[in-house]
């Protein structure tokens, strides 16, 4: 569905993307993931005949992203990035709007019910909440029935309420076998939607895969995190050698394999050992963009 | 281009620009409060004073039965010029803009029983508005005397009568150029704030995804502000008559001025735009080519009142153009001026709108 070669976009000394490669197969949810800044918007740009690359290669559909654009636009959708539509239109006007500018569209009505808007037809999308907007991107995007859809951040700024509403309706996209490219900054999004993740920073590719692929490749296993553990517990587990720290007041276990869980429980039996409590952490994507480039994804905080 | 698209986006402009109350009221009831607070301070100076500068060469009792019978006519106050002056040079000195001169063999040509023709001479600067009346004035004048001289007294009263009617009055110089005025506000305010808006909003972006072309959209917002102004046109003019009882014409020039105006203002709004990218600048830079046109442009007040630098700055404004145009086309029934005024707007509108085509684009880069 959607090939990249190689592409390169420079702006002047910058090289916004730096020689990506990708490949995207019909009906999967295709996330890139990045922290602000890492050139995920400017590469989708380019696939959704935006931006001009400077270099490489991209076939959108099997259509030359340069000399076929009108074929591309045709069969795509998009919710761009801050996605806005006109304010004093009410969600329905908005959406014949833009199904009006295409030869072949869905009725409105019937994305209406797709997102869930049933009871906001009639409403100015001026007086739409955040989450209530982009679930009206995501049914713009929808309007000429795309085989392939692009979400450039579809949840940014979104509270986590809206945000997995927005979830919801992207699963739905994906239940009707729409290939879909998401770019996100938000670790748990692209695990919870995503068939397959690309991870961006500084405009390349540093990581791909599955969610589980890109962890188990990347990941170090689980921690045994001994909330408030005391000094009795860390002398336990420091005398079994195994691979621990301990780091604000918690005394973090790093477990290698299954028996390893079963050796730390035992440990802290022990009558002179106390803590709060005990909670196993995978490793996440978060983790992974952390090990890979020494950075954090940025506003996950937010969530 | 597509029409469907261009339909498309005017149905949607119409709908959203009438549910915003402050675009029906700088739109429609704006030009009509100036008209009424313009009308208000200005009524008590009566009518507008359109001084003729005469240099009587002749002296004679024909040149003064002439005069006499300008005078007469209400539409112009004669301000003698003494006989020794160099004309040429006291023109000059003082700006003048409408000076007759009466031959110093006037009277003995008029007493010749038409052997010789006693030929005034009439020293008009036609980019003035008022030049319209005084040529009409004079002209009349001399149709009188021909008339008389011939025998023709029917047609002599009813010359007459329609002369001494003719007086303009402040609202009759002012109303024009308000519609002016307010074609340029609407359009060019109205095109740089959508760009301006769209553009921060990430619509254009959004836009840019489907099949509609930048022209097609340009196309559109030119149509949509054109139907603008024509309502400004009518409700100022609807006003004009019902409440001031003005008499203005609606004829072809002023409705090709309109056009023409709206076409060039619009793709004023769009070049300031695009080569201004940041809303709040590109806001103030609007203001900053709005605002003196609005006041160097002989909107409020005669050009002829202003110092000649200042003159000489309007005659680059396009639109002192547009006003002068719709004031001869639709008060002072000049079409020659009115032709001549709108052949300037037109040339004007042609190159704005071709830049605004080439800059138009959905792309920022």
């Amino acid at each position: 569905m959607i090939e990249v070669r190689d592409l390169v976009k420079t702006y002047g000394e910058l090289r916004a993307v730096n020689g990506i490669d990708l490949d995207v197969r019909a009906g999967e949810v295709y996330s890139i993931l990045g922290p602000n800044g890492a050139g995920k918007t400017t590469s989708v740009e380019i696939m959704e005949c935006l931006r001009i690359k400077t270099s490489g290669e991209v076939r959108i559909l099997g259509f030359d992203i340069e000399k076929e654009q009108k074929e591309i636009r045709k069969r795509i959708g998009v919710l761009p990035q801050s996605f806005n539509a006109f304010d004093y239109l009410t969600v329905k006007e908005n959406i014949d709007y833009f199904g009006a500018l295409f030869d072949e569209r869905i009725p409105s009505n019937e994305l209406i019910d797709a997102v869930q808007l049933q009871d906001k037809r009639n409403v100015w999308f001026k007086n739409l909440s955040g989450g209530l907007k982009q679930r009206v991107g995501v049914a713009i995007s929808m309007v000429n029935d795309p085989e392939v859809v692009f979400l450039d951040e579809p949840t940014t700024g979104l509270d986590p309420k809206a945000r997995r509403e927005v979830w919801e309706v992207i699963r739905g996209l994906k239940s009707q076998n729409k290939t879909i490219i998401l770019t996100t900054h938000y670790m748990e999004e692209a695990e919870v939607l995503s068939d397959h993740v690309a991870i961006m920073d500084d405009g390349k590719f540093i990581a791909m895969g599955t969610p589980r692929e890109i962890i188990d490749r990347y990941g170090s296993g689980s921690t045994s995190v001994v909330k408030a553990a005391n000094d009795a517990a860390v002398n336990v587990v420091k005398a079994s050698g195994m691979d621990h720290e301990v780091k604000d007041g918690d005394l973090l276990v790093k477990l290698e394999d299954n028996k390893s869980l079963t050796r730390l429980v035992g440990m802290l039996s022990s009558p002179d050992v106390a803590y709060n409590e005990m909670l196993i952490k995978g490793t996440t994507l978060e983790d992974v963009f952390l090990k890979l480039t020494g950075k954090k994804l940025a506003s996950e905080v937010e969530q | 281009m597509r029409l469907r698209h261009v339909l498309v986006d005017l149905k949607g402009q119409s709908k959203a620009f009438f549910r915003i109350k402050s675009n029906i009221f700088w739109t429609l009831a704006f030009p009509l409060f100036l008209i009424l607070v313009f009308g208000a301070i200005f009524s008590a100076m009566g009518s507008e004073d359109i001084k003729l500068y005469v240099q009587d060469l002749d002296g004679e009792a024909g040149a003064d039965m002439f005069l006499e019978n300008i005078t007469i006519t209400g539409a112009v106050t004669v301000e003698m010029v003494d006989a020794t002056v160099d004309i040429d040079q006291y023109i000059k000195d003082n700006s003048r803009t409408n000076v007759l001169i009466i031959p110093a063999n006037f009277t003995e040509a008029l007493m010749s029983n038409g052997t010789e023709v006693a030929t005034v001479q009439l020293r008009l600067d036609e980019t003035v508005s008022t030049s319209s009346v005084v040529r009409n004035v004079v002209g009349s004048v001399i149709n009188h005397f021909n008339l008389g001289m011939s025998g023709g007294q029917e047609y002599l009263a009813m010359d007459v009568g329609g002369i001494v009617n003719e007086r303009f009055s402040f609202l009759d110089f002012f109303v024009p150029g308000v519609i002016g005025l307010t074609v340029m506000t609407t359009c060019v305010f109205g095109v740089q704030a959508t760009v301006s808006r769209f553009r921060a909003a990430g619509i254009f972006r959004k836009l840019a995804t489907t099949p509609m072309t930048p022209f097609e959209w340009l196309v559109s917002r030119m149509i949509w502000f054109l139907f603008i102004s024509f309502l400004t046109l009518a409700v100022v003019m609807v006003f004009g008559i019902l409440v001031f009882g003005m008499s203005m014409t609606l004829n072809l020039p002023s409705l090709l001025m309109v056009i023409a105006a709206s076409a060039m203002f619009s793709a004023l709004g769009m070049i300031i735009a695009r080569f201004v990218k940041n809303e709040e600048t590109a806001n103030m830079a609007s203001n900053a080519i709005i605002f003196p046109m609005m006041f160097l442009s002989g909107t409020f007040f005669q050009l002829e009142m202003m110092p000649d630098y200042m003159q000489d700055i309007a005659s680059v404004l396009p639109l002192t153009y547009v006003s002068q145009g719709l004031r001869d086309a639709m008060v002072y029934g000049n079409l020659e001026g009115a032709y001549t005024n709108l052949m300037v707007v037109a040339v004007i509108a042609v190159i704005f709108v071709a830049v605004a085509v080439l800059v138009t684009k959905w792309e920022e880069e």
